[in-house]
């Protein structure tokens, strides 16, 4: 097994949390030594996060130094950055082992992205069955007060910046940046659509900026390396930086790993998962949580990255790989995905609130036997119909659907011809 | 101006418009739930999807949330576009139950339309229907919430437009409900309107379910005549009775919607559940008799009374109730036949307010509801919007959710449904905090000041220092200076003679400076801006007959829908007069006192009965047109009825023009000539000239007739506001109205009732400890004739010394010997 650098992970202890001082001793907090200290603007530390071609970790994959730079020069004050750590979707854990690896590492990362745009306010937003997570992150906050990392006039500059700690009510819109937004403020959190965008007019109608907690996690790794270094990291040329894959499924060794983004699939699964599971082979799996789709068997070895997913239709969304097996039922691990979906809707716009459910409905039934062959065509059209939904979310929890038709229709057409799960059936007998 | 096809028609809109509005100028009703002009575009329902072709969009998407550009090329029939707009009616469908027969939506349902339009009719859906439990929310509205479509609408109405918070969403995905934290009366005095922007059943009119079929009504453009801003509605009728009453849009005065006084108060037409408080037939001492018997008898003991003791012993009494017509007509006959009056106010000074405040308003300063909406900075003087005129309120809340500041100045502890800063005052003390603020606001030296400005703001900073400042007034100042389009909202109820006037001169003073300053004031009802302008300068109210009906010299009363024992504050006085009368003629539609005191009485026509005509408070003519001939209602008693005959039961009231007209207008010998309201309404003021029979019925005009200009006296009167002992004892009473139980309506709609809330007295904190009460006691309140038993509420919100009272119907308040009265604390005793 080929040993890659570990760079947010470089600092994992198989039974703890790695420390302040461990953080500092691997070259912790020199960035912000370095860039707070006032030896670049903040200008620089924009354009370098920007030149390592540091792509969101959230899901969407939009450039971080693109996003920074969104927020107008004549801004409006306080500036807050709110670091998303909802990780709702389904498959996804990668943020939360990430916090309990090295939390000083996104500590460092949230004030030298709050300094590049002046923030002086942060929210750690995080959900709230990661209380563990959120608790660490508070006490380890307060080490970083007391070391001047954080707090008033960090490092004797005249830049002072703090991070509260909010946990979200718990529900999957809260992720959204908008809604997200929303919640914080107070608000039902329903999904607002830009302009105007939130690094304009943002909470409280100040600049806001949205980052998922991975790619904070990277930016004190950039600056102290260089973009160039940030990269060459990368085993494709296009792409830049490690990954954090979350892989569940079956595969023998499930787990968070981090490793240079563009890795094969074939290798994450058979070098880092230790193959599939006994009996299991390779039928399916979602590459970047539930609201991608499903990559089959024709894809086994391509390279996990942004581009090359989006080449192929498919996303890379939060990396997270579920990995299912000859012997599972698609239907089903659909129908489950869409449960989740349908009650996760926040409920404002129809084809999301309505839709959703009745796709849970079809799938329902052609899982248990009651399926109808005009239900192919109809889930079908629902998939493409919810696409004119208000947010991302009814799109997204399409694509488990639209691909299992698109890859597995043969399935879906034994389910209703033969009145229920082949799979079920097979178990019974 | 953006120009672009839509269906291949072209068509030009203002910068700004959504493609949806664009599509509305070209006849194209783009199917939608959430979209609502009044609420704006969010995007909820995607019904409103079209194909966008040609231009910076494309595909399809949502009309309502884009705004039209030039170049767009739209398709709202593409096939993709129907197809998914069918899809979201069949969403929509999944659940909604389909109760239409039983549903008091149906027929009047955007749902059931956009469904049948749509083409949606086999359901394909599989799964079960959801439901929901359904809330208690008050007497007027009715909740089925399995109807709901999710639209928002409520919520965005309830909370954003109309600023209260009891009702909203609540949970999420498909079980999102749309209701209160827990059953109760909903808290909005605005919450009819729900029964008019829901698009489905979820929310209907609880006072007229289950009694008819939207088809079967009767409908027509009507107007509200409880307060004096003239909202549009559309009154229904059906069996002889008004069913209900649903707001009309009208842009320039009540937008889409309507107060719940207004929509709810119509229960007096019909005479209560079993019709027996509304008088329907004519009496002569009591008994009932033919109409032509009762308007041959008021004819010839009119006469007698005359030829007695002339003319003049016979005094016409109307009211702000009146419709122009009828006011007219009573100016006429007054006129020809040498009566006294006609008298329309009770109290002289509220007269001389109202018509102070018609000399000073002209085209330019007056403004509409809708340009206080548009206000960038409101100053309320001494009117209470919410309850002297309800929808001044929610316009005033609009103008706040435009970040304009709200100032009030006021003795009564206001609210609004909006943020607003309250500076308490007792009514000797708002010119001067009026003019406090004003001043401080503007710069001596404004170009466009001459003399006459420059001495009276001179005059205005002079009093600066001879008062104590109210807190926070010079920041307010310096957001006043600021601003570009001031209103100022002034009241007549509860000010000093002089405030309307001043207020008016203090506008001038704005606009002088360079600002499009407004003004807008709050009169005592539906036809009190008419009733001013015909009383002429010299006019009387009736509290300056009751001196000459006690001394004799006025021996009959016609009183024209008007019932002095509701407003005069001396009962006893008033009583004692009455009964020295030898003769009373009353026609009205109210079971009022001096309609049972009345020797002969003639049943009046409601709004609902007779086109009549109103002038609100800007001066804006509207005709409501009748819905129905009315009668006693078929419903609520025997159905069908089982005595038969050829005339309408109770069907012999006429409008109150005409039955007086009948009584002392046309003479004996040409027999009962015919007169129309064309013929008789111009020649009684130069303002209503345009009412001749060729124009008649007028709507939508505006009758101004004040003048422009300072009015150049109010150095002695700051000077006399300003040396009022307003904080010596005894504190002054203040009677007030309130939304729901003080006026004529609510004492006889008994749809009303439930609206009511008990009365309470407010007074300062500082009077309160003085007089030993506390917030929440009962007291005993000492007046001239009597005592009254009333809770009190203390606040530091309220003025200094004064008492503030609603005149309340549930209040035996009229134990006093003057309109204005003033009362020791130690008149207040806790029980």
């Amino acid at each position: 097994m080929p040993q890659y650098p570990q760079v947010l992970f470089k600092n994992r202890k198989p039974d703890r949390v790695a420390t302040l001082d461990e953080y500092r001793e691997s070259g912790g907090y020199q960035a912000l030594e370095k860039f707070v200290g006032g030896a670049v603007s903040p200008k620089e530390i924009i354009s370098l996060v920007d030149q390592s071609g540091l792509l969101g970790r959230g899901g969407a994959g939009f450039p971080c130094g693109k996003k920074w730079a969104a927020v107008p020069e004549s801004g409006a004050f306080p500036r807050y950055l709110v670091a998303n750590g909802d990780e709702m979707e389904p498959g996804t854990f990668k943020d939360r082992i990430l916090l309990h690896v090295d939390p000083h590492c996104i500590i460092e990362g949230m004030v030298l992205s709050g300094y590049s745009f002046s923030a002086s306010k942060a929210f750690f937003f995080v959900r709230p069955s990661y209380e563990s997570s959120a608790v660490i992150l508070e006490r380890e906050l307060e080490y970083a007060r007391q070391a001047g990392f954080l707090g008033n006039n960090i490092l004797g500059t005249d830049f002072s910046f703090d991070i509260v700690v909010h946990r979200s009510g718990g529900r999957y819109i809260c992720g959204e940046a908008s809604a997200l937004l929303n919640a914080i403020m107070g608000k039902r959190p329903n999904p607002v659509k830009p302009p105007p965008y939130p690094t304009e007019k943002g909470l409280w109608d100040k600049p806001t900026v949205v980052n998922n907690v991975e790619t904070l996690a990277c930016v004190p790794h950039i600056l102290r390396n260089g973009p160039e270094w940030f990269k060459g990291l990368s085993a494709t040329p296009h792409g830049a930086g490690t990954k954090l894959y979350g892989i569940s499924g079956k595969v023998n060794i499930p787990g968070a790993v981090e490793l240079p983004i563009g890795t094969r699939l074939s290798e994450i699964i058979e070098e880092y998962c230790g193959g599939m599971s006994p009996g299991s082979e390779f039928k399916a799996c979602l590459p970047g949580g539930a609201s991608t789709r499903f990559m089959t068997r024709e894809h086994y070895d391509i390279p996990m990255d942004f581009e090359d997913l989006k080449k192929i239709g498919n996303r890379l969304g939060t990396a997270a790989i579920m990995v299912f097996d000859q012997k599972t039922c698609l239907v089903g691990a659909t129908l489950n995905l869409i449960e989740f979906f349908a009650r996760e809707s926040c409920g404002w716009c129809t084809p999301c609130r309505e839709g959703l459910p009745y796709m849970r409905d079809l799938l329902w039934r052609i899982e248990n036997g009651e399926g109808k062959e005009e239900d192919i065509p109809n889930l079908r059209r629902l998939c493409k119909e919810v696409w004119n939904s208000y947010c991302a979310l009814a799109p997204g929890a399409a694509e488990p659907v639209i691909s299992l038709l698109d890859f597995f229709e043969d399935e879906v057409r034994q389910h209703i011809s033969e009145k229920g799960c082949p799979f079920h059936a097979k178990a019974d007998h | 101006m953006p120009r672009l096809i839509i269906d291949d028609l072209e068509v030009d809109v203002p910068k700004g418009s959504k493609v949806i509005d664009a599509a509305e100028r070209l006849g194209i009703m783009i199917p939608r739930f959430c979209y609502h002009e009044a609420l704006g575009s969010v995007g909820a329902c995607r019904m409103c999807a079209v194909k966008f072709i040609q231009g910076p969009f494309k595909g399809v998407q949502m009309s309502c949330m884009i705004d039209a550009q030039d170049g767009m090329v739209v398709s709202t029939t593409d096939e993709e576009a129907v197809q998914f707009r069918q899809r979201v009616i069949e969403l929509l469908m999944m659940n909604h139950p389909l109760d239409c027969p039983v549903c008091d939506e149906g027929g009047q349902c955007l749902l059931q339309d956009e469904t049948v339009s749509g083409g949606h009719a086999i359901r394909r859906y599989r799964g079960k229907k959801r439901t929901y439990r359904d809330q208690y929310l008050g007497p007027y509205i009715q909740h089925e919430m399995n109807r709901c479509i999710h639209c928002y609408r409520c919520s965005r109405y309830y909370q954003e437009f109309s600023g209260y918070r009891d009702l909203g969403p609540l949970q999420i995905g498909d079980r999102m409900f749309f209701g209160r934290f827990s059953d109760g009366k909903l808290e909005s005095p605005f919450s009819g309107n729900l029964v008019d922007i829901c698009p489905t059943g979820v929310y209907t009119d609880k006072t007229a379910r289950f009694k008819v079929r939207r088809w079967d009504l009767h409908r027509a453009p009507s107007l509200c005549n409880h307060c004096p801003l003239g909202c549009n509605t559309i009154a229904n009728a059906h069996y002889r009775g008004v069913m209900r009453v649903e707001a009309r849009y009208n842009q320039d005065v009540n937008g889409y919607f309507i107060c719940d006084a207004g929509r709810f108060g119509f229960s007096y037409s019909n005479g209560g559940a079993l019709h027996e408080k509304r008088p329907w037939t004519p009496r002569i001492q009591g008994s009932d008799v033919s109409a032509k018997a009762a308007i041959a008898k008021a004819r010839e003991d009119l006469d007698n009374v005359a030829e007695k003791y002339g003319p003049g012993a016979i005094a016409a009494v109307g009211s702000a109730r009146n419709s122009l017509e009828s006011q007219c007509m009573l100016g006429k006959i007054c006129r020809t036949r040498g009566w006294r009056g006609p008298v329309f106010f009770t109290d002289p000074a509220k007269l001389r307010k109202t018509r102070s405040a018609l000399e000073r308003l002209d085209g330019d300063i007056a403004v509409s509801l809708r340009e206080i909406e548009n206000a960038d900075f409101i100053v309320i003087a001494g009117a209470d919007p919410l309850n002297e005129a309800g929808m001044a309120a929610l316009a005033v809340r609009q103008a706040s959710r435009k970040q304009a500041p709200i100032v009030t100045i006021d003795p009564r502890p206001l609210f609004l449904p909006c943020d607003f800063d309250h500076i308490p005052a007792a009514p000797g003390k708002i010119e001067l905090y009026l003019g406090m603020l004003i001043s401080a606001a503007l710069a001596k030296d404004s170009t466009g000041f001459g003399k006459e400005a420059v001495d009276f703001y001179s005059a205005l900073v002079a009093e600066k220092g001879k008062s104590e400042v109210p807190a926070g007034i010079f920041s307010l100042a310096e957001r006043l200076g600021a601003s570009q389009r001031p209103v100022i909202i002034c009241g007549t109820d509860v000010t000093r003679e002089t405030t309307p006037s001043f207020t008016a001169d203090c506008v001038r003073l704005l606009r002088l400076a360079g600002k499009q300053a407004g003004l807008f004031y709050l009169l005592p009802g539906a036809g009190s801006f008419s009733s001013a302008l015909l009383s002429g300068t010299d006019g009387e109210a009736f509290g300056d007959l009751i001196g000459d009906i006690e001394n004799g010299l006025i021996k009959a009363l016609v009183v024209v829908e008007s019932d002095p024992f509701h407003y005069y504050p001396d009962r006893v006085r008033l009583e004692r007069a009455m009964e020295s009368l030898e003769l009373v003629v009353a026609i009205d539609y109210f079971p009022s006192s001096t309609v049972s005191r009345a020797s002969i009485f003639y049943p009046a026509s409601t709004i609902f009965e007779t086109g009549a005509t109103y002038v609100n408070q800007e001066g804006r003519a509207q005709f409501a047109r009748p819905v129905h001939h009315g009668g006693v209602p078929v419903w609520g008693g025997e159905h069908p009825p089982r005595v038969y005959s050829n005339s309408i039961p109770g069907g012999d009231h006429l409008p109150a023009w005409k039955a007086l007209w009948e009584i002392a207008g046309s003479t004996p010998d040409t027999g009962a000539a015919d007169i129309s309201p064309g013929e008789f309404i111009p020649a009684e003021h130069a303002a209503f000239e345009a009412f001749g029979s060729d124009n008649y019925p007028v709507d939508g005009i505006r009758v101004l007739q004040g003048k422009a200009g300072l009015t150049g006296n109010w150095n002695s009167r700051i000077e006399e506001s300003s040396q009022r002992p307003e904080n010596a004892e005894p504190l002054e009473l203040l009677m007030v109205e309130w939304m729901f139980g003080t006026t004529e309506f609510s004492a006889w709609s008994d749809s009303l009732a439930s609206a009511i809330a008990e009365p309470y007295m407010s007074m300062n904190s500082k009077d309160a400890c003085r007089a030993g009460v506390c917030d929440g006691d009962r007291v005993s309140l000492e007046l001239d004739n009597g005592t009254i038993e009333i809770k009190v509420s203390v606040s530091d919100r309220a003025a200094e010394g004064v008492l503030v009272i609603p005149r309340h119907q549930s209040l035996d308040w009229r134990k006093m010997k003057d309109f204005s009265v003033r009362v020791l604390p130690g008149k207040i005793r806790k029980i």
